[in-house]
């Protein structure tokens, strides 16, 4: 209950900051050029403005889940909010959950109006609207719930600045660890142990590369393919995304409940 | 879920608080608390006293569940603090209370009422109403961001008192305020009172904890150094006899002057302080016998402020020199006492 109430309330906050409608307009804007991009360097091809439109969704939930939910903690301690809050009778952790969903809350419904957009653009210009597609977003929305995290979990130990490198940095680093095994797999022959080090780190590195079918969600099409991936892939990433997030989530719960302020 | 069984229980009781931070790798540790106890009676205004960095906010913030004590234990309405049980009892309003910038004034209240387990119509009615109150009507609409110090004062204390809490914990409630806001929250905490609450407030404005105090704590350095009932604390000897005569012109008599601790002529009476009642009488003859009629006389005891200064002061030091070394001493001899102290009192409040 508590939980909900901060959740609401973080919200609530969210929306009627403008930072929020910045980079929702540059969203909007980057889908709308999309097909211009397309037209100038692929002779006018279809499937670059549903890529780029996808990508822009992807990019853009990230950069609102690192620019405001690096902040949020540490601006509650440095303005103090947060003391009224904790003297309520709520547990630390209810505090943190509260953040979390209620930033999820506002991504979701960014990302909501964005999807919203971008399918009225795709219909509009005669693209293809695929469950493929759908699929490619729903994945994004889960893969958020990751950067989220991973965003609050920061937030809670450190200070904006070093959260949101610390985030980007991990966020960077996750669309990249595919290839981390592929050269631990070449280092196989010369050095064992350099493999087994990679591997250790892909294991705790969130692999946000997973989230990644957006290339197979276009080419579905042409393809003739429903799906860009499998059902059952799929719920292994879902189930994948979702244990990342809780882990990261008790993370920042441990580090945030010894916190003095 | 109120675990206080004894209504005798203190309201605030603390037992060995000890607070220590430690600010970073290179930098020396510093205690902010040494050993404090604390009993603050049901149904009464505590005054909780000290210089700038005596470590008022600390022991409010280990209250209130913000910072976890170094040592020691407190317990509110009974309930230790490390429950969130305790929370249930307590109000609180910080020092400079802050706010979401974004929330209307309404909204943060009925958000805070959410936290605290209020809800309905019966919680918006309530917020309107303690709004009316502090005189924040024309404001129940504005953004957070928009109020000025003193408005967010008040809605700190407002805030405070939603939930109609049984310990109302104000840090410097009224720092920062003009007089009629310091006056608006002085009669709400004697209305607190009078209505059972126990109010906990850390104040600089000794002349308003003298006002409505019932008890006070002075604490210097960290440790307690005077504790009681105002009347019981000050010294009850005359320190100053005051007194005003007509009939001297402001040029006044040299040999008055001369004697009293101070005189002057305040453009309608001639005004002099005497040490003592004695030394009164004869300035008061000798004034008499230069013409002067005596208007008024007013013996001075010793105020709230210059008992502050005194226990805080010098004296203050070298009490605190003289109970570091006896509990240096009594450590030496039997280095497990203060620890069985504590637990001993540990029994006590079990729920
Ligand atoms: N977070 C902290 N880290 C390090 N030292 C601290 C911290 N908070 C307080 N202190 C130190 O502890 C001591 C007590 O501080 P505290 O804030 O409790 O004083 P105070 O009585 O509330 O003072 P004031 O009247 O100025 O509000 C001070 O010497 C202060 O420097
Ligand atoms: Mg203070």
């Amino acid at each position: 209950m508590s939980v909900w109430i901060i959740a609401l309330n973080t919200f609530k906050e969210a929306v009627r900051d403008k930072i929020l409608y910045v980079l929702t307009v540059f969203a909007i804007l980057l889908i709308l050029v999309s097909r211009g991009i397309g037209w100038v360097s692929y002779g006018g091809e279809l499937t670059v403005t549903t890529d780029l439109g996808l990508m822009a969704i992807w990019l853009f939930g990230a950069l609102i889940a690192i620019f405001i939910g690096t902040g949020m903690i540490y601006k509650e301690i440095d303005k103090r909010t947060l003391y009224t809050i904790l003297s309520k009778p709520i547990n630390r952790w209810q505090f943190v959950l509260g953040k979390y969903f209620g930033l999820l809350l506002t991504i979701y419904v960014n990302l909501a109006v964005l999807t919203a957009v971008f399918f009225g653009y795709l219909a509009m210009v005669g693209a293809p609207v695929t469950l493929a597609l759908g699929q490619a977003l729903a994945l994004t929305f889960v893969e958020m719930t990751v950067v989220t995290a991973l965003a609050i979990f920061f937030s809670s130990a450190s200070t904006p600045v070093l959260s949101a490198i610390f985030t980007f940095l991990l966020f960077t680093i996750g669309q990249l660890t595919k290839w981390v095994v592929d050269l631990g797999s070449v280092l196989q022959q010369s050095a064992p142990w350099a493999e087994k080090m990679l591997l250790a780190l892909y294991r705790v590195m969130p692999n946000l590369h997973n989230f990644n079918i957006r290339q197979e969600a276009v080419q579905a099409h042409e393809l003739h393919k429903a799906l860009a991936i499998s059902p059952g892939e799929t719920l292994n990433v879902v189930l994948y995304g979702l244990s990342y997030t809780a882990a990261l989530l008790l993370a920042a719960i441990f580090v945030f409940r010894r916190r003095n302020f | 879920m109120t675990i206080a069984a004894d209504a005798n229980e203190s309201a605030i009781r603390t037992r060995a608080l000890r607070m220590v931070y430690h600010p970073g790798l290179m930098q020396r540790s510093k205690v902010a608390l040494h050993s404090l106890n604390l009993d603050v009676p049901r149904a009464s205004i505590y005054g909780f006293l000290g210089q700038n960095g005596a470590g008022k906010t600390s022991t409010i913030k280990i209250l209130v569940a913000l910072q976890m004590a170094s040592a020691g234990r407190a317990w509110i309405m009974g309930t230790d603090v490390i429950h969130p049980a305790a929370r249930q009892h307590i109000g609180f309003m910080p020092e400079n209370p802050y706010f979401y910038e974004y929330l209307t004034a309404i909204e943060t209240l009925v958000f805070y009422g959410k936290l605290s387990g209020m809800h309905g119509p019966s919680l918006t009615k309530k917020a309107d109403a303690l709004i009316e109150q502090f005189g924040l009507k024309q404001s129940r609409n504005t953004r957070m961001g928009e109020f000025s110090k003193g408005m967010r004062q008040r809605l700190g204390l407002a805030q405070a008192v939603l939930h109609e809490p049984a310990v109302v914990i104000l840090d410097e409630p009224m720092s920062g305020l003009d007089p009629l806001g310091r006056r608006d929250i002085r009669n709400e905490i004697l209305a607190l009172r009078d209505r059972g609450c126990t109010v906990f407030f850390s104040s600089h404005i000794l002349g308003d904890v003298a006002d409505i105090c019932d008890r006070v704590c002075i604490i210097h350095k960290g440790q307690h150094v005077a504790e009681g009932p105002i009347s019981a604390l000050l010294n009850q000897k005359v320190v100053e006899v005051e007194m005003a005569f007509s009939g001297i012109g402001p040029e006044g008599l040299p040999r008055l002057a001369e004697q009293a601790r101070r005189a002057w002529h305040d453009g309608r009476l001639y005004r002099l302080l005497a040490a003592d009642d004695d030394e009164a009488l004869r300035l008061r003859a000798e004034a008499e016998a230069g013409g002067g009629t005596l208007r008024a006389m007013i013996p001075h005891h010793e105020s709230l402020e210059e008992y502050f200064v005194r226990v805080t002061g010098e004296e203050g030091e070298l009490k605190l020199l003289l109970d570091r070394a006896a509990e240096a001493a009594s450590k030496k001899n039997a280095p497990v006492e203060g620890e069985k102290a504590a637990e001993a009192e540990e029994g006590a409040p079990a729920p």
